[in-house]
C-alpha cells in the first residue's frame, strides 16, 4: 500500500503484544494485515527461549476464514504447521462407558433447517426407527467413512456441507505466523517482559524486560501465559470456573505416526479426566486432561503412556491451567486474548477459535488512545457473553455423563450447571428446543450432537412437529439419507 | 397425531391481530386441530385507522399464500419506503428507510466511510447513499429486481393500508379454510378449577366456547390474560410517556406518498398515513403536557385535506404484559403490550408473535417450559424496539416540556451504552435485529444530530482518493436508480389501484 496517512490525531501509533506462542502471532499477522502501509508500528515482545514443539492442536472451521483473511495459500499453511485435516471430534466412553460418538462440523440434512431435522430425527428416534445422527451430517458420514475432499463443491451438490478444520502443530503454526509477521513489518523483540509502568490515567506506558530495555506503545495486547499485564498491572479480576469444569492439568505425549493420519480428533473420556488423540502428519499427539483434585501427576502421566498406539516421541510434559476467564478483556489500553483472556480446556478445540473472534472484535471496535471506555465496555460484554456460551457447551460434556465409576465423574455428575446451561438443558429435555443466545459459537446442531451422544433426550418431542410441514418432511427424511450416503461414497479416500 | 394434541383453539376478538391469528393458524395448524373458533362482537369497534407496516409483513403475507396485488387492491394499500421525520430535529427534517447506505468498503461500514468524508469537510448528506431514502424523497417507486448485488434490488419495502379492511379480508382467508366466527360478547370466563387453566368464555346469553388453547386478541381490555390470568403488566411510561392518541382520517390531496410522516409536535407528534382512497391521521400525545381539545385542534391545523370525521381519542400506556403466555392463555397485539405506533411496529409485532407460538406449539400438556422461552424471546423483542423508540425522544433537540423531560430522564441501561458506544466511535450495538438493525440506528442517530467523537480508525487506511471516488460513484449510481423508477402513484394506477 502508497502512502496514507494514519490521519485521526489521536491514532494509535504503536502497538505492543505481549508474549508469541499462537496468540501473540495470530494477533500480529491480523494486525500487520490490516496496518500494512500506516505509520503504527506493531512490536510482539517473546522470550528468547526456543519454542517447544507443539503438544498437537485442533481448530474448528472457522480458522479458515482467518486465513482468508491472511490470504494465505493453504498448501503452505498444510506444510509449514504439518496439519492435517479435521472433519469432527469422536467422543469415546463419555456418556456411559463403551459409547461412543461424533460431533462433526456442518448442519445434519441437505436444505432443511436444523429445527425441522432435529424435531423429526427426534421424533422417529423415539418411534422406534433410531438412526445414528452422524450419518445424517455429510461431514459425519464422510468423518466415519474416512473420506475427504477439500475443494469447496458449489451448489447444488450436498457436498458443499462438507465443513473442515484441521489438526496442526501450535508451535510451527506459530513460527509460520510469524514469519507473515515479520515480512509485513511486525518487530519482533527477544526477550522476557518482566514488568509494566502506568501513566497518570491508569493506562500502561511501557513495558520492561529482563534485560533492562523498556517498550513504550500506545496500545498493548496481552498474550502472556498467565495475564502479565491484564491482571499483573491492571487486576482485571478472574471468574474462576474450576467449580463446573475442575480438569487443571494436562499431560502431553506425543506418539510415533502409524499409518496414515485421521481426519478426526479423538477424545476419550478417563477416569479422572479425558484423553485427546491428535493425528498430525509427522506423529500423533496426545494428552490426558484431568482433575489434580482426583488424580495426581504421575499417575496420569502413567495412564497415558500405557494407552499409546506407539512409542513415545518425548518425555510427558505438564500443563497446568486454571478453568475461568479474565472479569474484563480489554482494560485501559491493553487488551488480552489467548489464555490471558480466557483459559478452557481444548475439549471442543476453542483455543484459536476464541483469539479468532477475539481480533474479530477488536478491529470494528479498534480505538485511538483516548481509548474511550463505551467501546471497551462493548467489546467486553460481547465477549463474556461468547465465553459463557463455549464454557456451558464444555460443561455440558461433563454434567450430562452418566458415568459414576469414579468419584470425578460422580462429582461432575452431582455439579448444579451455571443457570444459562441449565436453562438450556431444561428447555431441551422439556421441549425438544435448543435456544441460541447472543454470541453463541456452537450452532444448534453442535448441540444436539453432545445431548444425542451423551444420551439426553426429551422426554417427548415437539407437538409443532405435528405441523409443521410433517408430511413433507418425513417423506424426504429417508431420501436425504441416501442422497447424503451416495454423495459422500462418491469421495475419495481420506488418506 | 399424538394424543394430547390441541383440539380446539377459541381466539377471543377479532381486528386485525384476531384474524391475522386466525389466518395464519387455520393455515399452518387448521388440519391438525379439530377446530379453530373466533369470538368477535360487532358491537367492539376495532382500533384501526391508517397502519404502518415493516417489511416482513410480505413474509407474513408470503407463508400463507396471499396474492399480493389482490391484497393491495382490497386494503387500499401504497408502498412504504420507510419514515419522514420532520420536526424531531429542529435542523432539518430526516428519513428512515428500508434500506442500507451501501456496502462495507474493505471491511468498514459505509456510516463510518461517510463520517471520515465529513470529517475532511465533504458535506454531501450520508441519506445520498440510500436508495430508499433518494427514491421516497422523488415520490417514487417500483418494487427491488431480485439482485441483492444491485442499488435496485437492495431496498426493502412495506405497506401503509386500512387495518379494518386487512382484518375483512383475512376473514375471508381464514373462514374459507374453516374458521369458524362466533358473533358475540364475552361476559365470563370460567377457569378449571384445578390448575387455573382457562376452561371456557362464557359469551351474552349463556353460550360457552370451551377450548384447550385460547388466543387472547381482546385488545387493551386483555380480557383473559390479564383480567382472568393477572399476568402483570410491565409498566414503561417512564420512558414513553405519551398516554393517547387522537386519530383522524383525511381526503386525499395529492398523490399518496410511498412514506409514513411523523411530524413532532409540541407535545408529542403526528402520523401521516398516506392510502389509496384517503390518508390517516393521528397525533400522539403526553397528557400531562398538553389537553385533549388543544391536541386536537394542532392535529385538525396539520391536516393535508379535510377531515372525513371528527377525531377519535384512544388511550393507552406503553408497556408489556410480563407473561403474554400463560397457562393456556396467549395474548397477542395490543393485549400483549403497547408501543406507540411511532416506528409501524404494532403488526410486526403480532405477525412475529404469531411466528414464535407456531414454533413453539404446545400440546395440552402446555409444558411450562415453552411458555419460559416464548417469553423470553417476546421481552427481546418487545425491550429492542422500545429502546429504539425511547431513542427517538431522547435524543431529540426539541424544545418544549415534554421533549426536555425525554432528554433528561434516565434511560435503560442496555439504550445507555448503546447511545454511549455511538457516541464514542459509531459503533453500533443491536441487541436484536428482528425488527430493527444496523442500518436503522444509524438513520437515527444521523437524522436526530448524534455524531460520534471520531470515525473508525480503519477508515483512514483506504486512500483519499479510492474513497472519494467510491462514494461519488455510489452516490450517482443511487441518484440515477431512483430516477429510473415510475411515480408512485403511476406504479399504483399500472398495477393494483383499489376499486373506487
Amino acid at each position: 500500500m502508497s502512502e496514507i496517512a494514519w490521519r485521526s490525531a489521536r491514532g494509535v501509533r504503536s502497538i505492543v503484544i505481549v508474549g508469541g506462542g499462537t496468540a501473540g502471532w495470530m494477533a500480529a499477522a491480523a494486525l500487520a494485515r490490516v496496518l500494512t502501509g500506516t505509520p503504527c508500528t506493531i512490536a510482539v515482545a517473546e522470550s528468547g527461549m526456543p519454542a517447544a514443539a507443539g503438544v498437537g492442536e485442533g481448530t474448528i472451521p472457522n480458522l479458515r476464514e482467518f486465513h482468508g483473511f491472511l490470504e494465505l495459500d493453504e498448501r503452505d499453511f498444510l506444510n509449514a504447521a504439518h496439519a492435517t485435516f479435521k472433519l469432527g471430534t469422536r467422543f469415546r466412553d463419555w456418556g456411559t462407558i463403551g459409547r461412543r460418538f461424533l460431533h462433526p462440523f456442518g448442519p445434519y440434512g441437505v436444505d432443511v433447517q436444523h429445527e425441522l431435522f432435529q424435531a423429526q430425527w427426534l421424533k422417529r428416534q423415539k418411534a422406534g426407527h433410531p438412526s445414528p445422527l452422524e450419518e445424517w451430517s455429510v461431514t459425519g458420514l464422510a468423518a466415519t467413512l474416512g473420506r475427504f475432499a477439500e475443494r469447496p463443491v458449489k451448489e447444488p451438490s450436498p457436498l458443499r456441507h462438507l465443513s473442515h478444520a484441521y489438526h496442526l502443530d501450535e508451535a510451527l503454526y506459530a513460527t509460520f505466523l510469524r514469519s507473515y509477521a515479520e515480512k509485513r513489518g511486525v518487530v519482533r523483540l527477544s526477550g522476557e517482559v518482566i514488568d509494566a509502568t502506568l501513566d497518570g490515567r491508569g493506562l500502561i506506558e511501557s513495558v520492561r524486560l529482563r534485560d533492562g530495555r523498556c517498550i513504550s506503545g500506545d496500545f498493548f495486547i496481552d498474550c502472556s501465559e498467565a495475564g502479565l499485564l491484564i491482571e499483573g498491572r491492571l487486576n482485571s479480576g478472574f471468574r474462576d470456573w474450576a467449580r463446573w469444569l475442575p480438569c487443571d492439568r494436562a499431560v502431553a505425549i506425543p506418539c510415533a505416526r502409524s499409518g496414515d493420519p485421521a481426519v478426526i480428533t479423538e477424545s476419550t473420556a478417563r477416569r479422572c479426566g479425558w484423553q485427546w488423540r491428535i493425528p498430525l502428519r509427522h506423529r500423533i499427539g496426545n494428552g490426558y486432561v484431568y482433575s489434580s483434585a482426583h488424580l495426581c501427576d504421575d499417575e496420569a502421566a502413567a495412564r497415558l503412556l500405557e494407552s499409546l498406539e506407539s512409542p513415545p516421541l518425548a518425555d510427558p510434559r505438564l500443563l497446568r491451567f486454571k478453568a475461568g476467564c479474565r472479569a474484563r478483556a480489554w482494560v485501559g489500553n491493553c487488551l488480552a486474548l489467548g489464555p490471558a483472556a480466557v483459559s478452557l480446556e481444548p475439549l471442543e478445540s476453542t483455543g484459536f477459535h476464541l483469539t479468532q473472534t477475539g481480533l474479530g472484535r477488536l478491529f470494528p471496535l479498534f480505538p485511538d488512545r483516548d481509548f474511550d471506555p463505551a467501546v471497551t465496555a462493548e467489546y467486553n460484554r460481547l465477549t463474556a457473553l461468547e465465553h459463557e456460551h463455549v464454557r456451558d457447551f464444555l460443561i455440558l460434556h461433563y454434567v450430562a455423563s452418566k458415568r459414576d465409576d469414579s468419584l470425578f465423574w460422580r462429582d461432575c455428575r452431582a455439579m448444579s450447571p451455571p443457570r444459562t446451561l441449565a436453562y438450556k438443558r431444561d428447555l431441551f429435555t422439556k421441549t425438544g428446543r435448543i435456544a441460541m443466545l447472543e454470541e453463541e459459537t456452537f450452532a444448534a446442531a453442535s448441540w444436539l450432537a453432545i445431548y444425542a451422544g451423551l444420551e439426553v433426550w426429551p422426554e417427548r418431542h415437539e407437538p409443532s412437529v405435528d405441523i409443521l410441514g410433517s408430511s413433507a418432511i418425513s417423506e424426504r427424511f429417508e431420501v436425504m439419507r441416501g442422497i447424503i450416503r451416495t454423495a459422500v461414497e462418491a469421495l475419495p479416500r481420506s488418506a | 397425531m399424538s394424543g394430547s394434541a390441541i383440539r380446539r383453539i377459541v381466539i377471543v376478538g377479532g381486528g386485525s391481530t384476531g384474524w391475522m391469528a386466525a389466518a395464519a393458524l387455520s393455515a399452518v395448524v387448521g388440519r391438525r386441530v379439530q377446530e379453530i373458533v373466533l369470538i368477535e362482537s360487532s358491537e367492539i369497534g376495532t382500533i384501526g385507522v391508517g397502519e404502518a407496516t415493516l417489511p416482513t409483513l410480505r413474509a407474513f403475507n408470503g407463508t400463507l399464500g396471499i396474492d399480493e396485488i389482490e391484497f393491495i387492491r382490497k386494503t387500499q394499500a401504497t408502498f412504504k419506503l420507510g419514515i419522514e421525520f420532520r420536526g424531531w430535529n429542529p435542523q432539518r427534517t430526516f428519513f428512515h428507510g428500508f434500506s442500507d447506505f451501501g456496502p462495507d468498503l474493505r471491511g468498514v461500514s459505509p456510516h463510518q466511510l461517510w463520517l471520515r468524508t465529513r470529517a475532511a469537510g465533504d458535506d454531501r448528506s450520508y441519506a445520498d447513499y440510500s436508495i430508499s431514502t433518494v427514491a421516497a424523497r422523488l415520490g417514487r417507486f417500483a418494487p427491488p429486481i431480485p439482485d441483492r448485488g444491485s442499488v435496485l434490488g437492495s431496498y426493502s419495502y412495506a405497506f401503509q393500508f386500512d387495518a379494518t379492511a386487512y382484518a375483512a379480508y383475512l376473514r375471508v382467508f381464514a373462514e374459507r379454510r374453516g374458521v369458524r366466527r362466533i358473533e358475540g360478547r364475552i361476559v365470563d370466563v370460567r377457569l378449571r378449577p384445578d390448575d387455573g387453566f382457562v376452561e371456557a368464555v362464557l359469551l351474552q346469553g349463556d353460550q360457552a366456547v370451551g377450548g384447550d388453547l385460547f388466543i387472547d386478541c381482546s385488545g387493551f381490555a386483555a380480557l383473559l390474560i390479564e383480567r382472568t390470568l393477572h399476568a402483570g403488566f410491565e409498566d414503561w411510561s417512564k420512558w414513553l410517556p405519551c398516554d393517547r392518541a387522537l386519530a383522524v382520517a383525511c381526503a386525499r390531496t395529492a398523490e399518496s406518498a410511498p412514506f409514513t410522516s411523523s411530524i413532532a409536535h409540541q407535545a408529542g407528534w403526528q402520523w401521516r398515513i398516506p392510502l389509496q382512497h384517503r390518508t390517516g391521521n393521528g397525533h400522539v400525545f403526553c397528557s400531562s403536557f398538553i389537553g385533549e381539545e388543544e391536541a386536537a385542534r394542532t392535529l385538525l391545523a396539520n391536516l393535508d385535506g379535510e377531515a372525513l370525521a371528527a377525531p377519535r381519542l384512544l388511550k393507552f400506556t406503553a408497556g408489556r404484559r410480563r407473561e403474554s403466555w400463560k397457562r393456556n392463555c396467549v395474548a397477542l397485539g395490543l393485549a400483549a403490550g403497547f408501543l406507540e405506533p411511532l416506528e409501524s411496529t404494532s403488526i410486526h409485532l403480532v405477525e412475529s408473535a404469531i411466528g414464535r407460538l407456531i414454533e413453539l406449539f404446545p400440546d395440552r400438556g402446555f409444558e411450562p417450559k415453552l411458555a419460559e422461552e416464548y417469553n423470553r424471546l417476546i421481552a427481546r423483542s418487545y425491550e429492542a424496539i422500545r429502546d429504539f423508540i425511547i431513542l427517538h425522544y431522547h435524543a431529540s433537540g426539541r424544545e418544549g416540556e415534554l421533549w426536555r423531560y425525554c432528554r433528561n430522564m434516565p434511560i435503560p441501561e442496555g439504550l445507555r451504552h448503546q447511545i454511549e458506544l455511538f457516541e464514542a466511535g459509531g459503533v453500533v450495538a443491536v441487541y436484536d435485529s428482528g425488527a430493527f438493525a444496523e442500518p436503522s440506528w444509524v438513520s437515527l442517530y444521523f437524522g436526530l444530530g448524534v455524531f460520534p467523537r471520531r470515525h473508525d480508525p480503519m477508515a483512514n487506511l483506504i486512500e483519499d482518493a479510492v474513497l472519494s471516488g467510491e462514494l461519488q460513484r455510489r452516490a450517482r449510481i443511487v441518484e440515477g436508480a431512483a430516477h429510473s423508477l415510475p411515480t408512485h402513484g403511476a406504479f399504483i394506477g399500472k398495477y393494483c389501484r383499489a376499486a373506487a
